[in-house]
């Protein structure tokens, strides 16, 4: 009788104690724990060993979470218990995160630390100002140069220690470097414009625009630069044919591989970032790579767009539902510090984005990795131009640049479309 | 005498429930009631919520807008909406019916009385339980156009296969057949329902000199049709809502902004847009009512299913 009542009464338990556990107040987040949300991080620990120097300095727990995904960010920011800290690996979310207030401005935060922003290189910082306002901070950056292969110049009768010196110079380097065989089919191709990943703000800046006028009030898709540009990449494809180099491309391995296509010799110049001269890319998958790297060439006619970058790459920022964003902003500034951001860029191979950081003796060890700095501090290092709609600008460019170089179509039309329909759109935000 | 006015009364009718039946009823409510608050919190709720959010525009922070049918109408003028449902009604009105068939085909051959019988079956189960990512990859991997084995065979008779992937013309045929790899499932319940096709009706029309494609046409293909038809519906449903393989196929194949959907927008499908939409551009109330209208369409094609089914479903019961 007595375990009858047990058993009847064992659901009413159940569904209290559900009730229960649904009603209580999550507990407030301890102030002296600092969590930080990385979206990258082939190496957690070593993050975590990193942010453990500020947790024992301060009398604090940093709780490091890396890689998230890009759908915990947006969960996390828009839930009740978002990071401390978030640091993703590029900016392309923050015009729209700060538009949504899910992010917070940080100038007055970081002011009150004692941060100095003119201390940080201008155009990595000018990734995170969203209408006149710091958003986030280049938490180290990237930029992009072009690489050639010594071997493959010389097999062609090429100088190996001449990059090309102009766009239009690149252009017959590549011809004489692709090698066509009798069936029609390529083996080795001199270049490949979007070739690992698109490259079209680096060729649109080099042809003097950008897809936005500078205030980033309004889209310039139809400008002159942005379809030379286009168009510039497009010949790759029309002269040795479309199939045959998305055949070659398909063919390759994966990007961190020795059957990587420039690694594999079957790519003879590339446009690549800073960390491929790191421990952990070419020299880890062919240390026997001959190479050289240089500032992409400018244009002939345009000698004074020579050393011309688009810097972009990590950014750090705070979330508004960070119950602690002064302690947040001071472990911000503390990540700033020159020290701790040369330690974590040498780790990753990163550009360091602070002035005092960059004077690193570790930093100039290596002549190709000089390249990318001195690219960085170069009066033409440029970043991109950021709003509430960059994801759908990006999608759509790339969906643009796609049907113009892997289907031959003609960007103006295409680009006339998208201005129409995005143009409202942007307008929108900005009301 | 009159017998039945004395013994015979009409019973008195007690309103309600008893005590008994009540506490009955309780204690299964509460039993269910994991189920039912889980259905009330997870589900009912968000459905309801994002069929409030199609009609607003919709901030993560902040309070949403209420802006009508606007949503919709941009959707109507969205050459990317329309995209991505022919691409997800392509794989529909091909892929499914060929999943069908050669499900159907390959349980009818697993269940011929044959030496090995289990592990071939357990041979042609095996691939549905490989995690869609890794399948995905290999699959990727098999259609190289340079060095994978299908091309390459397809080399070996003087056949230069496409590039499957990079090719707008042959990216959703890939999908198909990686897709086909994987219908263990189907053939399962094909095999269950191959399993209750009587042996006497079979029998008796081998003894009246039915050939065995006869016997088939009439006999097993009209007993199995309620397992079509549930197998034709959840492939329906499933196939529009189809998302993990071309997502891990477009990031895998292509890393610039255009991964999803590459190429050329050919494995833009319906749920891949619709999270784009929500989770990259941050338009929830945009793809709330993208959702909607996938139920809606969902929806209709069952129902349209459904009603046509007592055209060619036998139901021996």
């Amino acid at each position: 009788m007595k375990l009858h009542k047990m058993f009847t009464h064992l659901p009413i338990w159940i569904v209290l104690s559900l009730l229960l556990v649904v009603a209580l107040p999550t507990a407030a987040q301890d102030a002296s724990t600092l969590v930080v949300w990385i979206t990258w991080g082939d190496n957690p620990a070593q993050l975590q060993e990193l942010f453990n120097r500020y947790g024992e300095a301060n009398g604090v727990t940093v709780q490091v979470n890396a890689p998230v995904t890009e759908d915990q960010v947006i969960a996390g920011l828009s839930g009740s218990e978002p990071p401390d800290i978030l640091v993703t690996g590029g900016p392309a979310n923050v015009g729209s995160w700060a538009r949504e207030e899910l992010i917070v401005p940080l100038n007055d935060l970081l002011a009150a630390t004692g941060l100095d922003t003119s201390e940080i290189f201008p155009a990595p910082l000018g990734q995170c100002d969203y209408d006149g306002t710091y958003y986030c901070l280049p938490w180290g950056t990237d930029t992009y140069a072009l690489f050639w292969n010594k071997d493959l110049f010389e097999d062609a009768g090429l100088d190996p220690d001449t990059p090309p010196q102009t766009m239009e110079e690149l252009v017959e380097f590549a011809d004489q470097l692709t090698i066509v065989e009798a069936d029609g089919t390529v083996s080795q191709v001199g270049f490949i414009p979007d070739f690992s990943w698109s490259h079209l703000n680096l060729y649109t800046r080099m042809f003097g625009g950008y897809w936005y006028n500078e205030d980033g009030t309004e889209l310039t898709l139809t400008s002159q630069p942005v379809v030379d540009a286009l168009l510039w990449e497009q010949q790759f494809y029309t002269k040795y044919g479309v199939d045959n180099v998305l055949r070659l491309t398909s063919a390759l391995g994966g990007y961190m591989s020795p059957d990587q296509g420039f690694y594999a010799g079957k790519i003879a110049m590339m446009v690549e970032g800073e960390w491929q001269t790191g421990p952990n890319f070419i020299q880890q998958f062919k240390p026997e790579l001959f190479y050289g790297v240089a500032p992409f060439p400018a244009p002939a006619d345009h000698p004074e767009r020579a050393n011309t970058s688009v810097l972009e790459g990590t950014v750090a920022m705070i979330p508004s539902g960070s119950p602690n964003q002064e302690a947040a902003a001071a472990l911000l500034t503390w990540m700033m510090s020159p020290e701790i951001l040369a330690d974590e860029m040498v780790a990753n191979f990163n550009l360091p984005t602070t002035m005092a950081s960059a004077e690193d003796p570790r930093f100039h060890e290596s002549e190709k990795f000089e390249v990318f700095l001195n690219l960085m501090n170069d009066p033409n290092a440029t970043t991109g131009i950021y709003t509430a709609i960059n994801g759908e600008v990006d999608t759509a460019l790339g969906q643009i640049e796609e049907q113009v170089l892997h289907a031959g179509a003609d960007p103006v039309p295409l680009l006339e479309e998208a201005q129409a329909q995005l143009q409202p759109r942007l307008e929108e935000t900005l009301q | 005498m009159d017998i039945t006015s004395t013994s015979i009364q009409p019973s008195v009718k007690r309103k309600g429930w008893s005590v008994v039946r009540r506490r009955r009823l309780v204690t299964g409510l509460l039993f269910i009631s994991p189920w039912i608050i889980g259905f009330l919190i997870f589900t009912l709720y968000p459905m309801v919520a994002s069929l409030y959010y199609s009609f607003t525009e919709f901030h993560v922070r902040k309070a949403p807008e209420l802006i009508g049918f606007a949503n919709y109408a941009e959707l109507f003028s969205d050459k990317l909406f329309w995209t991505s449902l022919a691409n997800t009604l392509y794989l529909v009105v091909i892929g499914v019916p060929l999943t069908l068939f050669l499900s159907f085909l390959c349980a009818v051959l697993l269940n011929l009385k044959v030496r090995g019988q289990s592990i071939y079956r357990v041979i042609f189960f095996m691939p549905s339980i490989v995690p869609t990512v890794a399948s995905s990859l290999l699959w990727i991997w098999i259609l190289n156009p340079s060095s994978g084995i299908v091309n390459t065979l397809l080399g070996q008779i003087g056949i230069m296969g496409p590039n499957w992937f990079r090719d707008p013309n042959w990216a959703k045929p890939a999908l198909i057949m990686m897709g086909l790899w994987g219908m263990g499932g189907t053939i399962v319940i094909y095999l269950s329902g191959l399993q209750d096709v009587p042996t006497s009706l079979l029998e008796a029309a081998e003894i009246d000199g039915a050939t065995w494609l006869q016997r088939l046409w009439h006999i097993t293909i009209p007993m199995v049709s309620p397992i079509t038809l549930f197998n034709l519906i959840i492939g329906v449903i499933s196939t529009f809502q189809y998302f993990a393989q071309a997502y891990v196929f477009g990031t895998a194949v292509d890393t610039a902004n255009t991964a999803l959907g590459a190429p050329l927008n050919s494995t833009l499908f319906y749920s891949i847009y619709l999270y784009q939409n929500g989770f990259v551009y941050l338009r929830m109330g945009y793809a709330s009512a993208m959702a909607w209208i996938l139920f809606i369409v969902i929806m209709i094609c069952t129902l349209l299913l459904l009603r046509t089914s007592n055209r060619w479903t036998y139901y021996a019961g």
